[in-house]
C-alpha cells in the first residue's frame, strides 16, 4: 500500500469514522470491556475533545483508534481512516501510519522521551524512517521543527538530552516529534496534566496553532472540561467505556443534557467563587468494568437516577438538535430532573445518592 | 577532577591494605626455608646451620617483618616481584607472571567476548517474547547452565567437541604459535562463557522487560519505529546496567584465572600458579598474583563507572 502521505490523503471532509468500536482486555479476573460500542467521526482539520474522569476509557479509546494496545486487548467494530479500514482482515500496516499519518502526544513528557537519546535524534527518527531523509536534511528539519514549537536556541537544543530540559520544553519536543512528518491526525492524551498550570495554556495554544497551520485533525483527551472548552469543535463525554454525550462544543456548554457532564463541569474549581469554596466532587467511584451495572453505568452515582435508570441502559440518541446526542432517560431540563432538583433543594432526597 | 583524585587515592589505599594483609597472613602460615633448603632447614648440623643462615640473609628472612614488607613494596613498584622461594629461586617471579598472565588473560577475554555474544542476542529475543513458550524453555536452559558445575560442563564440552567431533584440540601447548594457542583456548573459554552468558542473559532480560514497559518505548512505537529497532535502539542501552555491573565483577574474578578450567584443559595460567604457590608456601608468587588480581579489580571498577556514564547521560557530572 502507498503508506498515504500523498496518494489518497484526505485533504478535506471526513478523515476518521469509528463505528461500534469495542475494546476488551483479557485479564486474570475475566474480560474487561474498556471501550463499549463507541461510534464517532472527525473531519479533516476538526478538533474533538474526549472528556471523562480516570477509568472512563478515554485513553483506551484513543489508543484503540491508533492501535497502540497491549497484546491482551481485542478490538471489534470498524475504524476507517481516509479510505483505509484499520480493523480486521485487510487492515493496513499500522506502523506505516504511525508517526506519518497519525501520531500521539503522551501525557507525561518526563517519561515519554528516551532518556539516553539526544532529542535531535528522537525527532529525526520518524523523518529518517518514513521520509527517508538523509542525516543532514533530518537535522535541518529537526531544527526547524524545534523553532516551530518555540524552543529557544534550537541549534543547541538538538544535541541535548531530555533531562537537560524542563517539563514544558520536553512536551514541546514531544509535539515536535509528533508533527515531524506532517500527520493528518494528532492524538493528545492529557497533554498538559503533568505540567505546571502556567505552561498548560501555552502547550494547548501551541497545539491549536499547529492544527490551524497544518489543517490537522486533533483528538484531545482530557479529564478537564475547561481544557476542551476553548480548543475543540466537538466534545464527546465518556463514562464507563461508553459515550454518554456528544455535541459541538458551543452547544454542549450552552445546553448540557447528561447529569454526568453537568457534574464534571461543577467539579472544576472556579475563579469567580470565593476562595476556600468547597470543591464539588462526584460521589462514588467509576463502575467496575468486570461486572458492569445492568442499567445506566452512571445511575449508582447519579442524584437524578430513577428505577428505570437502574434497569435499562439508555442509548446515545439525538434530541431536538441532531448534532447533540446523549444517553440519559431523564436529562438535564426534563420534568423528572427538575422535580428531583426541587426536592434536593428543599432538603429532601430520594434514593440514588450513594 | 576532584572525584578522580579521590578515586585514585582510595584505589592506592586499597592496594596497600590488601598487600599488607596478604604479606602478614603468608608469614603466619609457615616456614618457607623448608622449601628453599629441603630437609637441611630442620637440621642442627653446623654446615646446615650455616646454609640456613646464608639463605636467611639471601632472602632477607632474618630481617623484621615491617622491613621486609617495605623492601618488597619498593621492589614491587619497580616491577620486580623478587625471587621464588624454591631451591633455585628461578625463574624470578616477574618472569613467571609474564609467562602465565597472558594465558589467563586470553582465556578471560575470549570467555567474556563469547559470553556477551551469546547473552545479548539471547536476552533480546527472550525479552521480546517474555513469558511465551520460547522464553520459558530458555529460562529452563539458562538455569541448567547456571546450576551445572564447571568441571562437568568442561568434561561434556571436551567430550563432544574434542573427542567425538574432534573440532578442537584437547590440550594446550605453550610452545605452539599464538594463533594455535588461541584456537586451543576456545573450548576452555566456552566452558567459562556458557554459565556466565546464562547469568548475563537473566539480568539483561529482566532489565529489558522492565524497560519495554516504559512510556518512551510506546512513544517510539507510535512514531512508527519497527519492533526490532525499538529493541536495539531504544530498549537495549538503558537496560545494560545490571549486566555491566556483573560483567565487571566477573572480569575481576576471572583475571586470576579459573583453576578448574585451567586444570581440566591443562592451561598453565595464573589459576594453577597461585594454587601451587600456596601449597609450596611460595610467598612472593602468591603476593604477585594477589596484587595482579586486586589491581585488575580496581581498574575494572573504574572502567565500569566510565561505561555507566557513556550509557546514561544522566550519570555524567
Amino acid at each position: 500500500m502507498s503508506g498515504l502521505q500523498t496518494d489518497g490523503r484526505v485533504e478535506q471532509g471526513r478523515l476518521l469514522t469509528v463505528e461500534n468500536l469495542s475494546t476488551t482486555f483479557a485479564t486474570e479476573r475475566g474480560p474487561v470491556r474498556a471501550v463499549d460500542q463507541v461510534s464517532l467521526s472527525l473531519d479533516r482539520g476538526q478538533a474533538l475533545g474526549i472528556v471523562g474522569e480516570s477509568g472512563s476509557g478515554k485513553t483506551v479509546l484513543s489508543r484503540s483508534i491508533m492501535g497502540l494496545l497491549p497484546s491482551t486487548a481485542r478490538r471489534e467494530g470498524s475504524i476507517r481512516f481516509g479510505d483505509h479500514e484499520l480493523l480486521g482482515s485487510g487492515a493496513v500496516d499500522m506502523s506505516k501510519l504511525w508517526g506519518r499519518e497519525m501520531s500521539m502526544v503522551f501525557q507525561n513528557p518526563m517519561v515519554s522521551l528516551n532518556p539516553v537519546m539526544r532529542i535531535g535524534e528522537q525527532i529525526a527518527e520518524p523523518l529518517r524512517i518514513h521520509l527517508g531523509m538523509s542525516r543532514r536534511d533530518a537535522r535541518a528539519t529537526t531544527v526547524r521543527l524545534l523553532r516551530d514549537v518555540r524552543i529557544p536556541e534550537p541549534e543547541r537544543r538538538v544535541d541535548q538530552y531530555p533531562h537537560e530540559l524542563s517539563g514544558g520544553m520536553r512536551q514541546r519536543v514531544m509535539i515536535a516529534i509528533t508533527l515531524a512528518c506532517g500527520p493528518t491526525l494528532l492524538f493528545a492524551d492529557e497533554p498538559t496534566t503533568a505540567l505546571d498550570v502556567t505552561v498548560q495554556a501555552q502547550i494547548l495554544d501551541l497545539i491549536a496553532e499547529q492544527r490551524e497551520e497544518r489543517n490537522m485533525s486533533v483528538v484531545l483527551v482530557t479529564h478537564d472540561l475547561g481544557v476542551v472548552a476553548g480548543h475543540t469543535d466537538v466534545i464527546a463525554v465518556m463514562y464507563g467505556g461508553r459515550l454518554v454525550e456528544v455535541a459541538p462544543t458551543a452547544v454542549l456548554f450552552a445546553d448540557m443534557r447528561m447529569p454526568y457532564t453537568e457534574a464534571l463541569l461543577q467539579s472544576i474549581p472556579r475563579l469567580d467563587q470565593p476562595s476556600h469554596t468547597r470543591l464539588t466532587a462526584i460521589p462514588g467511584r467509576p463502575p467496575d468494568l468486570l461486572d458492569p451495572p445492568r442499567g445506566c453505568a452512571f445511575a449508582p452515582r447519579c442524584a437524578f437516577a430513577r428505577d428505570r435508570c437502574r434497569e435499562e441502559a439508555p442509548t446515545l440518541t439525538p434530541a431536538d438538535n441532531p448534532e447533540h446526542r446523549f444517553a440519559c432517560w431523564y436529562p438535564v431540563g426534563s420534568a423528572e430532573y427538575l422535580e428531583t432538583r426541587e426536592r434536593i433543594a428543599s432538603g429532601l432526597t430520594i434514593g440514588g445518592r450513594s | 577532577m576532584n572525584y578522580w583524585v579521590q578515586r585514585l587515592t582510595a584505589s592506592i589505599m586499597l592496594l596497600l591494605a590488601v598487600s599488607m594483609l596478604t604479606f602478614g597472613a603468608m608469614n603466619l602460615l609457615g616456614d618457607p626455608l623448608f622449601n628453599i633448603l629441603g630437609p637441611a632447614a630442620a637440621d642442627t648440623k653446623p654446615e646446615s646451620l650455616e646454609k640456613v643462615a646464608a639463605a636467611k640473609e639471601l632472602y632477607h628472612l632474618d630481617r623484621p617483618l615491617p622491613e621486609r614488607y617495605v623492601r618488597w613494596l619498593g621492589d614491587m613498584v619497580t616491577g620486580d616481584f623478587g625471587v621464588q622461594f624454591s631451591s633455585t629461586g628461578q625463574p624470578p617471579v616477574s618472569d613467571l607472571v609474564v609467562e602465565r598472565f597472558p594465558r589467563s588473560l586470553t582465556l578471560l577475554v575470549m570467555a567474556q567476548l563469547l559470553a556477551s555474544m551469546i547473552a545479548i542476542p539471547w536476552a533480546l529475543i527472550t525479552a521480546a517474547r517474555a513469558n511465551r513458550p520460547a522464553d520459558r524453555i530458555s529460562t529452563i536452559n539458562s538455569f541448567l547452565l547456571i546450576a551445572m558445575p564447571n568441571f562437568a560442563l568442561a568434561v561434556i564440552l571436551k567430550y563432544i567437541f574434542g573427542i567425538k567431533l574432534g573440532w578442537f584440540p584437547l590440550t594446550f601447548k605453550a610452545t605452539d604459535p599464538w594463533l594455535t594457542r588461541i584456537y586451543q583456548t576456545f573450548l576452555p573459554a566456552l566452558t567459562i562463557a556458557l554459565p556466565a552468558a546464562a547469568v548475563y542473559q537473566r539480568l539483561l532480560r529482566t532489565d529489558l522487560i522492565t524497560t519495554l514497559q516504559e512510556d518512551f518505548i510506546l512513544m517510539a512505537r507510535s512514531k512508527g519505529v519497527s519492533r526490532r529497532r525499538v529493541l536495539l535502539r531504544h530498549a537495549l542501552r538503558p537496560s545494560l546496567f545490571s549486566f555491566i555491573t556483573v560483567f565487571g565483577i566477573n572480569t575481576g574474578a576471572l583475571i586470576g584465572g579459573s583453576l578448574i578450567v585451567e586444570s581440566i584443559f591443562r592451561i598453565p595460567g595464573l589459576g594453577s600458579a597461585i594454587v601451587e604457590a600456596i601449597l609450596r608456601e611460595d610467598f612472593p608468587v602468591v603476593l604477585a598474583i594477589v596484587m595482579i588480581i586486586t589491581t585488575a579489580f580496581v581498574i575494572v571498577n573504574v572502567v565500569v563507572d566510565i561505561v555507566y556514564t557513556l550509557i546514561d547521560p544522566r550519570v555524567r557530572r
